[in-house]
């Protein structure tokens, strides 16, 4: 595992200009050329300002400035669409804003402090093979980010309706319960907008052996307590962006669910969309300790006893005993077949 | 033309002009499988494959234009719907994964007729399960 480094060498890291690309010959249709233009100002910690954008402007794929190159110096995102059931869009034409250019291929990682608020900042990472983790993930039922609500949907999967997602993913540094890599968000989120990101670079690192510097940005509007989404950004060093070269910005939100981003309180905004009772909650959460079998590959977990867990390939099946709220807390689903 | 084509879960094929997921075991076994047949490409599928396996690719821009009956091809990041006619058979690797996505797989196996004749699965170098289907009409 690789040592967290300090805020000043992170200042130094993001010392560079913004000039990054993703130009590679083996990139295929990939943009090579470097947008520019005027961008506004953002701040990556926490204080992203959406309330003066336009609902319904396009999406723009145009990077509109390169922003002074320090970590305090704000960078703003172009007009972001209203969500409208994409888990996330590429934004500043898919470069990331970071400059990797005088970045050696060594793994460090970096959490911002959380803010007065309690919210987390920007994670950043050089992810390699010597931070990808050894062992499960543990629990992290404990920790409560800001805006954090146990509430539940019937038409979420999983119901629950928020899981504490990480900003780097555990699948990359093995941080498991660091209160500064874990924001409250929706289960789309989590699953639908930053795990397929998680698991191209963490698989891209495996099978290549390479360095992939990894951002991840909460935004957050004002003082709200939940974050709007979250700007991740990825690059692959050793091969300059051939084989990772992303920026996209992911939707803290759920189809079915009407959010309040200031407290992170819920309602549905469907009819086919119900909350599930508070009472079934609580008697879901006195169940701590069940003995489950898990499908590592398919990320299901089931009762022992599911049919599915005779058709399981034997190199997919692990035993787990503890809540389900933690197995999908972990990314796991339950089986639709015995619904554990 | 027998199409060769790696998908994540929801039949993504790329993002952002990338691949989204390559596995040398994957290609060892392509290897295998089609010998001593050459596997067509374009350049950009072309540079993933070990300069050990180079005399065994033909690599060309316009391989699916060029790829007529028997043709082994491997397709990453062009569309297969204009070739559906030459068609004869699928190979499909899936992940197993879920990757981001904004090219998908542009046809409807069971719509078009498509059958799966057979189904296998192996570990791949970075990959726990790869499963290889593959489809005939």
């Amino acid at each position: 595992m690789t040592d967290q480094l300090t805020a000043g060498l992170m200042a130094l890291v993001l010392s560079f200009s913004l000039l990054s690309g993703c130009s590679s010959s083996d990139a295929g249709s990939a943009s090579t050329a470097h947008p520019a233009g005027v961008q506004p100002s953002f701040t990556f910690q926490s204080s992203y300002d959406l309330s003066s954008q336009s609902p319904d402007s396009p999406p723009s794929t145009q990077a509109e400035a390169l922003p002074s190159p320090d970590f305090d110096t704000p960078v703003q995102l172009p007009q972001l669409p209203s969500y409208t059931g994409d888990a996330y869009i590429a934004v500043n034409g898919n470069i990331p804003y970071f400059d990797p250019t005088g970045l050696s291929s060594v793994s460090f990682e970096y959490y911002s402090p959380r803010d007065p608020l309690g919210r987390c900042g920007t994670a950043y990472a050089c992810v390699g093979p010597d931070s990808l983790p050894t062992e499960e993930r543990g629990s992290i039922g404990q920790v409560k980010p800001t805006g954090w609500h146990t509430v539940k949907y019937d038409c979420v999967d999983g119901k629950y309706l928020y899981n504490r997602c990480h900003l780097i993913g555990y699948q990359l540094t093995g941080e498991n319960a660091n209160e500064d890599n874990l924001i409250t968000g929706t289960r789309s989120l989590n699953i639908d907008g930053m795990l397929p990101f998680e698991n191209l670079v963490a698989d891209y690192i495996k099978e290549t052996g390479n360095h992939v510097v990894y951002r991840v940005t909460p935004i957050f509007e004002e003082d709200n307590l939940l974050a709007n989404g979250v700007l991740m950004e990825g690059y692959s060093l050793e091969d300059e962006g051939a084989g990772i070269c992303y920026c996209v910005y992911a939707y803290n939100a759920q189809p079915g669910v009407e959010i309040d981003y200031s407290t992170g309180e819920s309602r549905a905004s469907s009819p086919s969309c119900l909350q599930v009772s508070l009472q079934v909650q609580a008697d879901s959460l006195e169940q701590k300790q069940i003995d489950y079998i898990l499908n590592t590959n398919s990320k299901k977990f089931h009762i022992p006893t599911c049919s599915s867990v005779e058709q399981m390939n034997e190199q997919n099946k692990q035993a787990y005993t503890g809540s389900r709220e933690d197995l999908i807390a972990q990314g796991y689903s339950p089986c639709g077949r015995c619904h554990p | 033309m027998i199409a060769i084509v790696c998908v994540d879960d929801k039949g993504g094929m790329t993002f952002n002009g990338r691949r989204q997921s390559q596995d040398r075991i994957l290609r060892a076994r392509l290897m295998e499988q089609f010998a001593p047949h050459s596997l067509w490409m374009n350049q950009y599928s072309a540079g993933q494959f070990e300069p050990s396996y180079a005399h065994r690719l033909h690599v060309s821009e316009d391989f699916l234009e060029q790829a007529g009956r028997g043709t082994v091809c491997f397709v990453e990041n062009c569309p297969l719907h204009p070739y559906q006619n030459k068609l004869e058979k699928i190979v499909l690797f899936r992940w197993n994964r879920v990757y981001p996505a904004d090219t998908w797989l542009d046809l409807s196996l069971d719509e078009e007729g498509w059958h799966l004749v057979n189904c296998q699965e192996f570990s791949g170098s970075s990959h726990k399960t790869i499963t290889q289907e593959v489809y005939e009409k």
